[in-house]
């Protein structure tokens, strides 16, 4: 699914990402741990496209997205859903103008929208809060819409930056349920953490990064930095 | 692209326009002053350019013989004449003619009268048009000859080379000044709207960059600004055509006694004459400033 091959970024004299090789399957949850300055974060940008890698390849679904035209990354980007630690929701909109937000920007017709919008919400169980605006909801609930949001093109793959990073436990917990449900659906989940309570209670694959290289890799990992 | 997301695309031009309006306000009224500096530049110039054509069409030379000369002279002379390649047209004017013309001018006919003569004291003459003005001195010149100059009596053309020659200086000066007043207020007018639209993205900035993370359509994201600045154009057209309207048919009229009746109505019957293409000029200087702005915006801070 994703195989990353001598992958480097370089910024200026730092080397943020050195020379990395993995290989994540179709429909594995895998956890991406470090300390700050690890590279994580970097090599998200690198997954979704928001940086051109200095050297090596990264291959999705076959295709080296490295080399990706301009024209090309809306169409990757609709099959890579993104979460993020702050939500990135607009706060001038409802949860459910904000999930339809992402749909209208794709060309996609009313009809479309009517019909996934309300559908995704109930997934992350929020569409009785669809008229809200996000100031109204807790941080947990604001993950959720994001995670709506990042699932309306039915991504195979899901990236989520520190998607508990803002949350209470029980909310954090909720989140994780949440992408648990989205990754048995068949969804791949990268998801980067700092939380060892996570990490080691869900027993999945665990990749630790440390001054931009891959330190372990181990299938059914506990935290450990 | 589909009618919906046309529409979708259009609002988000007008949400840009709409969300720093006060900003956008200033833009417009910038670019509102631009075009009022180019529209008056272009008006003066055209208008100058017309009164210069008149006259040009106007010019001639005319050459006054004398009693002596014969008619076999003068046929001699204008068959020289109708030889060049610079007259477009001459006339040959009779004692008889000259003074059924002179009697039509009131000074001329006054000056006859006094005189007090049976005798018809006017000269036959030439009168020669040229292709263009400026072959006025080398015409002149030619009659000037040593040939003719026992058969002319006068050769009149001085006076208005001068006219021509002042008024030809007025318009290039307009024109140069003119030019570089609009160019500086252009400058201006590029800088605010710039700033304006890098502002409008500022404010978008998280739209946008959720936009990109979720795969929108480039046009999405960039068709937008372009509107926006395409609105600051078309605004500021109508408020410049709107106020140089109101000036000509609200001040003008107010202002006559002060350019003379004839001035401000063929200033009037110019402005309503050329409405179109100076709305036209107008709209296609400030739509090409604010789309220029925007594309300039987008290269810079939309790449990826």
């Amino acid at each position: 699914m994703i195989e990353v091959i001598g992958l480097s970024k370089q910024y200026g004299n730092i080397l943020a990402v050195d020379n990395i090789n993995a290989k994540i399957e179709r429909g594995e949850f895998v956890f991406l741990v470090g300390p700050s300055g690890a590279g994580k974060s970097t090599l998200i940008k690198l997954l979704v496209c928001e940086e051109r890698p200095t050297s090596g390849k990264i291959i999705v679904a076959e295709r080296n997205i490295a080399k990706l035209l301009p024209s090309e990354l809306p169409y990757y980007r609709r099959k890579v859903g993104v979460v993020f630690q702050d939500f990135k929701l607009l706060p001038q909109k409802t949860v459910y103008e904000n999930v339809a937000f992402a749909l209208e920007v794709c060309d996609a017709t009313r009809a479309e929208i009517e019909d996934k919008v309300p559908k995704i919400l109930d997934l992350v169980g929020m569409l009785k809060r669809r008229n809200n605006l996000p100031s109204e909801l807790s941080g947990g609930e604001r993950q959720r819409v994001s995670i709506a949001r990042a699932m309306i093109h039915n991504p195979k793959i899901l990236i989520a930056d520190e998607p508990t990073g803002n949350l209470d436990p029980v909310n954090a917990w909720e989140i994780v349920d949440l992408l648990e449900r989205v990754n048995n659906l068949g969804t791949t989940i990268i998801f980067a953490t700092h939380n060892k309570s996570i990490v080691d209670r869900l027993k999945r694959r665990v990749i630790l990064m440390k001054g931009g290289k891959i330190v372990s890799d181990r299938i059914k990992g506990g935290y450990a930095i | 692209m589909r009618a919906e997301s046309s529409r979708r695309i259009i609002k988000l031009g007008l949400t840009n326009f709409w969300r720093n309006r006060w900003l956008s306000f200033t833009a417009t009224l910038i670019m509102t002053l631009t075009l009022l500096i180019v529209s008056f530049f272009a008006i003066s110039n055209l208008a100058i350019s017309r009164e210069t054509k008149t006259i040009r069409e106007k010019m001639d030379v005319s050459v006054y013989f004398n009693d002596s000369a014969s008619t076999t002279q003068i046929t001699d002379m204008q068959k020289q004449l109708a030889s060049r390649t610079d007259i477009r047209q001459i006339a040959y004017v009779s004692k008889e003619e000259a003074l059924v013309a002179c009697k039509k001018d009131i000074v001329c006919n006054r000056t006859i009268t006094a005189n007090n003569s049976t005798e018809n004291p006017l000269p036959r003459s030439l009168q020669i048009k040229p292709d263009q003005a400026e072959s006025l001195p080398q015409i002149a010149d030619f009659l000037k000859q040593e040939q003719f100059k026992s058969i002319v009596q006068k050769i009149s053309y001085q006076d208005n080379s001068q006219i021509v020659d002042r008024l030809v200086g007025i318009t290039s000066f307009t024109r140069e000044f003119g030019w570089l007043v609009c160019l500086v207020f252009i400058f201006i007018s590029i800088l605010v709207v710039i700033n304006t639209i890098r502002l409008t993205m500022f404010t978008r900035r998280d739209e946008i960059e959720i936009m990109r993370l979720v795969g929108a359509n480039d046009a999405f994201i960039k068709i937008p600004f372009l509107i926006e600045g395409l609105i600051y154009g078309i605004l500021a057209t109508i408020l410049a055509v709107g106020l140089v309207w109101a000036g000509v048919a609200l001040i003008l009229p107010r202002v006559s006694h002060y350019l003379g009746a004839t001035s401000s109505i063929a200033l009037m019957t110019f402005f309503y004459n050329n409405f179109w293409l100076m709305f036209g000029l107008e709209l296609i200087v400030g739509v090409a400033i604010g789309i220029c702005c925007s594309l300039i915006i987008i290269r810079k801070h939309l790449k990826f």
